[in-house]
Order: structure tokens, then sequence, then C-alpha cells
């Protein structure tokens, strides 16, 4: 009778030692761990669906981007086209009988632009070849903007001309921000 | 002297309750140490994600401004290329018009286009087809038109017509 009274004392002793371990265990350790699991789970979700709403809106603007590029490549080209004179003069000759482009003035900053000025001394048969070279120099390589004042002289059967050209350029500091193409 | 015939059987402390017990806790212990252990490295698991995706959220962002700067240069490229356009196809109407609007008789031998004016140096019959027939149209156009005239050889005259258009803001003040 004795002997089974020490087993069970012994039963019960280690019983309660190893119940309370597991409920000490269970709510001192496992239940905040479990709370902590639940929170950052939520969050996570709540980070990962921003996420995605706002890299879907990143593509968005990247399409816009790169539609934005391809319809104003042009543009883009020309403001990137640095003047050069003796190409601009072999290019428009054929509208003159005589073109000369003086060369380059000290950049001025418009806006975003940087804005060369270019003095030009020209013979013309007509006023039409003027008004051929204004059609083309809105099809030219570079972004240029005939400028007062200009001068028409006659001169026997000849119209001598001059003129100011305005040639707009990226500032260097935007020029990789227009032109970087997508290296991906 | 013996008392019994078998020999006796050492008692352990492990009885088969007491196996029984330890096993059963052995077995809550296990599952709740795994349980801890997926906790932990889920918790962790979590923390790695959230901060890749803050990282890589911050990557956008940079990418993101970056693109709309770039937008809004290429707006601002494509209006000013518009404008520059709009005004070299108005200023080849403006001179277009300028000479259509010289009459045949009257032979110009210098025009000068100035931003808010016209200087025409030229040559006619006699002062009264030059008043009707140019300087009435310079004055439907410009604001203020001043002319002279001097003899030239054979009876006709040189003419020297200024021309300019006042800028909005001067009208407005003399108002």
């Amino acid at each position: 009778m004795s002997s089974i009274s020490r087993q069970y004392i012994y039963l019960m002793i280690v019983s309660m030692v190893l119940f309370i371990f597991v409920l000490l265990f269970s709510f001192l350790v496992l239940i905040p761990e479990g709370k902590e699991y639940r929170t950052k789970r939520v969050e996570l979700k709540k980070i990962t669906r921003e996420f995605r709403n706002y890299s879907n809106f990143h593509d968005e603007t990247e399409e816009t981007l790169q539609d934005l590029r391809s319809k104003n490549r042009r543009i883009i080209s020309a403001f990137d086209t640095i003047f050069n004179p003796d190409r601009f003069e072999k290019e428009n000759k054929s509208y003159f009988s005589e073109l000369k482009v003086s060369s380059l003035s000290e950049p001025t900053a418009e806006n975003d632009f940087s804005v060369y000025e270019v003095n030009t001394t020209s013979q013309i048969s007509s006023p039409k070849s003027f008004y051929d070279f204004l059609d083309a120099i809105n099809k030219s390589a570079y972004m240029i903007a005939i400028n007062f004042p200009i001068d028409f002289k006659r001169d026997g059967e000849i119209i001598k001309s001059s003129f100011t050209m305005k040639v707009y350029c990226n500032n260097k500091d935007t020029n990789a921000t227009a032109s970087e193409s997508k290296k991906k | 002297m013996k008392y019994s015939y078998i020999n006796p059987k050492k008692k352990s402390v492990f009885t088969q309750e007491i196996q029984l017990l330890l096993s059963f806790f052995s077995i809550t212990i296990i599952m709740l140490l795994l349980t801890y252990s997926f906790l932990l490295y889920k918790n962790y698991s979590f923390k790695q994600d959230k901060e890749t995706l803050t990282a890589q959220k911050i990557e956008l962002e940079k990418s993101f401004s970056l693109m709309e700067d770039k937008i809004s240069y290429i707006e601002k490229q494509k209006i000013l290329s518009e404008t520059i356009y709009t005004k070299n196809i108005v200023l080849k109407d403006s001179i277009a018009n300028l000479f259509d609007l010289v009459p045949l008789r009257i032979t110009l031998s210098e025009a000068q286009l100035l931003k808010n004016g016209l200087i025409l140096y030229g040559i006619t019959p006699n002062k009264d087809i030059y008043n009707f027939m140019l300087q009435a149209p310079l004055r439907s156009i410009f604001h203020r038109t001043y002319s002279s005239f001097y003899p030239a050889k054979d009876g006709w005259f040189r003419f020297v017509s200024t021309n300019y258009i006042d800028n909005q803001e001067e009208i407005e003040e003399d108002e």
C-alpha cells in the first residue's frame, strides 16, 4: 500500500512538472510568437498588395514613357543633335544661291534648354526659296527657330537675306535624362 | 538464508506508468517545439520578405521619379518644338503675306522684319499709289505707321515705311 502511494505521488509530481512546463511554454513563448506570426502575415500581405499596385503603376508609367519616346523620337533626336554649321550649310544650300552660317554663339539657358544664336547671310533668287527653306527647317535634324530681325535686300536679280536662327539643344545635365535609352 | 526461489527484480523508477506519461509529454513537447520552430522560421521569413519588398519598393520609387522627370522633360521638348514649328510656319506666312501685299507698281528694295515691326524701303511712281495701295493695308495691320518720301531722279519717289505693332501691355497702359 505504501509502495503504491509513493508511486502515485511520484507520478503526480512528474505529471504536474510536465504540465506546468507545457502551460508555461505555451502561454509565455508559443502564443506570443503565434500572435507575432499572425500580425506579420497580415502586414506582409498588405505590403505585398501595395507593392503589386505600385509595381503596376510603375509599369504603366514606363509604358507611357516608351510611348512618348516612340511618338516624339524625331523631336528628342533634334534636341540631342549638336548644331554643326558646315553640315547645316551642306543640307540647305539647295534653297540658296549662297549660304553662310556664322559659328555658334555662347549658349544661353532658356528654361531647361541651351540656346545658341547663329547669324546667317544668304542669297536667294526668289522668296519661294525662302519659304521652302522655312518648310525644310521644321523637318531638319536640328531644333531651329528663325528669329528676328530678318532683312531682305534687293541686289539686281537676287535678294540678299540675313537672319538669325535660334538653335535649341538639351542642357548637358538634362540631356541624359531625355535621351537615355532603356537598358534592361 | 533464502526466502524465495526466484531472484529479486530490481525496481526501476521508470515504471510503465511513468514511461507512458513521459512518452505522452515527450510527444507533446516535441509538437510544441516543432510549432515554435515553424513560427520562428516563418517570422524570420516574413521579416526577410518585408525587407526585400521595402528595398524593391524604394528602387521602384527611384525609377518612377526618374521616369516622371523624363516624361516631363519630353513633354517640355514637345511643347517647345510645337511652338518653334508654329512660329516658323507663321513667319513663312507673314513673309508671304508681306510680299503679296506689295502692289506690282511699287518695287521694294529692302524689307526689314523686326520683332514688333516692319521697315520697307522701295520706290513708287507717286505718293497716291503708295498711300492707297500699300500704306492703307499696312495701317490696318500695324498700330503705328510712318512714311517718308525722297524724290528719285526719274520723277518717282523713294520711300521708307516704318511700321510698328505696340505690345498689348503698352496699349492697356495708354488706355
